[in-house]
């Protein structure tokens, strides 16, 4: 501190003290920052500090081809970006109409459902990290890595793909691709039971996380939770069965929910997410060779494709919750306005806000991992 | 890097300043940097500082499958004890505050490294009214790590260089920080505004270190020591009041 710069503030007596929780902080998901007052260790006030990671992508978007804004999208959120891309190709044929190839159709949810096993297995190992098991976290990012080779065969990039565009997917799957898909499904699914014995099941998880950071159905639903959060509390909403799109509306795969709404419930969703998205990707495995046809349909020149005039809003499950865009086109070469409605920017903001009040500090980490929030998002 | 040829004594504190000239050190000093050198080479602590979405491929060079801890190189939590900054991508102006105050904290030597075309030359968000373009305006950048995002061998690729670098005594990028303050103060203060100050007293260290030239100091760091007086004019007043 320069002394020429140091200015005393006179503070009257009292118990509570100011704490700055990130952005530099490991507690903490990603580059974000919450201001929480305290004392001693429970929380009487927090406000949540974003913006660290703005950088202004609805407004990028607007200047941009609808073409190249394909390889955008994806880095809104990164840890589960495939959702994004699947979703602005939507919002572009639902204003082009156009008419993605059923094989195409197949491939997409395969691949989403790729990256939703990736993001729980993610969340689910950062989770365990912020109550010290660190073991569960090493056994989550390498089981992921396994995913993300597969991503890497037929794709060709490890997290940012790109893969999706409007009117289909960019390449057909390599030779012997579903083989090893259908190797790692039964390795993962051989994992399980290791995971439940670490962490699902351990005894100090569930001392830990039961009845810490509780949301009730009717504040989940007024605040705006949404996916696993929202099964959490006992509510089976999801955009999958309830406004099928892509092929999900010919996939047979439960719903899991859990009743008590807190972060060992979140959790525990997340768990059984994995189980059915196995299955789904397993009925995939079995379907898709059977699905003949082009996997993408003819499009103009796409650098000068002018989309006709029109508004769409597409939503899609993605792993964190419910993700949708807004697309609106002039006619131009270029999108007039697109906006994301991201499920993250509730899950980070007032969600956790209002969960920690009243808690712990140790819990803070523990609250905002479970809510899965994912700061990239958030901000935009 | 550019250096300058630091003047030889400072008028203000009358220390003579050490010549960095590689050559002019005693035999001694040779062999003690060589040995310092090869020892901070093979214990690295990364500060555990998230920037951009770079940070996502972390992760999986920090633990088992590519694992960095048999290079020497772990992710530590405070700025004091770490030793590699790593700019995981793009950064915001919110966010590039921070990372300056950060880089000040941490104590010398320290390296930068830049991974992503986001900190090479704005890369996806060339044009985003948000996002810094080049990082090396305002802090020294050891390597760059091109890519978009960079694979997880090519960061270990960088990490094995950056250990040759200081190996060799090349990774001396942190000096050129106190050699040429003002002008990195001066392009922070034309992003931040001419009042921006950081609780680092960097004049003073870049004497301590014995680092100090003719451009530590120049017109931006004077409207630095205006605005600190202007403090604490005002805290006067207030006095007076
Ligand atoms: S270089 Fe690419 S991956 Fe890295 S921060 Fe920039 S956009 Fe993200």
């Amino acid at each position: 501190m320069r002394p020429e710069n140091y200015q005393p503030v006179e503070h009257p007596a009292s118990h509570e003290y100011e704490l700055y929780f990130g952005p530099n902080h490991p507690g903490i998901e990603g580059n974000y920052a919450l201001k929480v007052r305290l004392t001693g260790d429970e929380i009487v006030g927090i406000k949540a500090d974003g913006g660290y990671l703005h950088r202004g992508f609805e407004k990028i978007m607007e200047d941009r081809l609808w073409i190249q804004n394909v390889a955008l999208v994806p880095r809104i959120c990164v840890p589960d970006p495939p959702p994004m891309e699947e979703t602005y190709a939507r919002a572009v044929e639902m204003i082009g109409g156009l008419e993605v190839p059923e094989r195409a159709q197949w491939i997409r949810a395969m691949i989403l459902e790729m990256s939703r096993i990736c993001g729980h297995l993610f969340i689910v190992g950062g989770t365990a990290a912020t109550i010290g098991q660190y073991s569960n976290m090493f056994w989550g990012i390498t089981d992921r890595d396994y995913l993300l080779d597969l991503f890497e065969a037929l794709t060709g990039a490890r997290i940012y793909h790109m893969f999706i565009t409007p009117g289909g997917v960019r390449r057909d799957i390599p030779d012997g691709f579903l083989d090893k898909l259908s190797h790692i499904l039964d390795y993962l699914e051989a994992r399980l039971p290791e995971y439940d014995d670490l962490f699902f099941n351990n005894p100090v998880f569930h001392k830990r996380a039961e009845g810490i950071g509780v949301i009730t159905q009717e504040q989940a639903l007024a605040w705006g939770v949404t996916g696993p959060n929202l099964r959490a509390c006992g509510l089976a909403l999801d955009v999958r069965r309830d406004d099928p799109y892509l092929i999900y509306d010919q996939l047979a795969f439960d719903i899991p929910t859990e009743t008590s709404g807190d972060v060992l419930a979140r959790t525990m969703v997340r768990r059984s997410e994995l189980i059915e998205s196995i299955k789904i990707l397993r009925q995939i495995v079995q379907r898709l060779p059977q699905i003949k046809g082009p996997i993408r349909c003819d499009l103009p020149n796409p650098l000068a494709w002018n989309l006709p005039e029109g508004d769409a809003y597409a939503r899609t499950e993605a792993q964190k919750g419910e993700l949708a865009f807004y697309a609106v086109s002039t006619g131009g070469s270029k999108p007039w306005r697109v906006h994301v409605r991201g499920p993250s920017s509730m899950h980070a903001v007032q969600v956790l806000e209002k969960l920690c009040l009243g808690g712990r500090i140790e819990d803070i980490a523990l609250i905002m991992f479970s809510l899965d929030a994912c700061p990239p998002e958030v901000d935009r | 890097m550019t250096t300058n040829i630091p003047i030889k004594s400072d008028p203000n504190t009358d220390i003579a300043c050490r010549t960095p000239d590689m050559e002019e050190r005693s035999l001694l000093r040779k062999v003690i940097d060589r040995i310092a050198d090869r020892c901070r080479s093979r214990s690295l602590f990364i500060l555990h500082y998230c920037t951009g979405c770079g940070a996502i491929e972390l992760p999986p060079v920090i633990t088992s499958r590519f694992d960095s801890e048999r290079l020497g190189i772990q992710p530590m939590v405070t700025p004091r004890q770490a030793d590699i900054l790593l700019i995981t991508g793009y950064l915001s102006v919110k966010t590039l505050k921070r990372v300056i105050l950060t880089y000040e904290q941490m104590s010398a030597p320290k390296y930068v490294i830049g991974m992503g075309s986001c900190t090479i030359n704005g890369g996806m968000y060339w044009h985003s009214y948000a996002t810094i373009k080049r990082l090396q305006e305002y802090m020294p950048v050891d390597m760059y790590i091109a890519g978009c995002m960079p694979r997880p061998e090519a960061i270990q690729q960088g990490f094995l260089q950056l250990i040759d670098n200081i190996d060799k005594g090349q990774a001396i990028a942190w000096q050129d920080y106190y050699y040429q303050y003002d002008k990195y103060l001066g392009n922070q203060q034309a992003l931040f505004g001419p009042d921006w100050h950081t609780p680092t007293d960097v004049i003073a260290e870049a004497r301590h270190y014995e680092l100090f030239s003719e451009n530590t100091i120049g017109e931006h760091t004077a409207l630095l020591a205006k605005f600190a007086s202007k403090y604490v004019t005002l805290q006067c007043e207030e006095l007076v009041k």
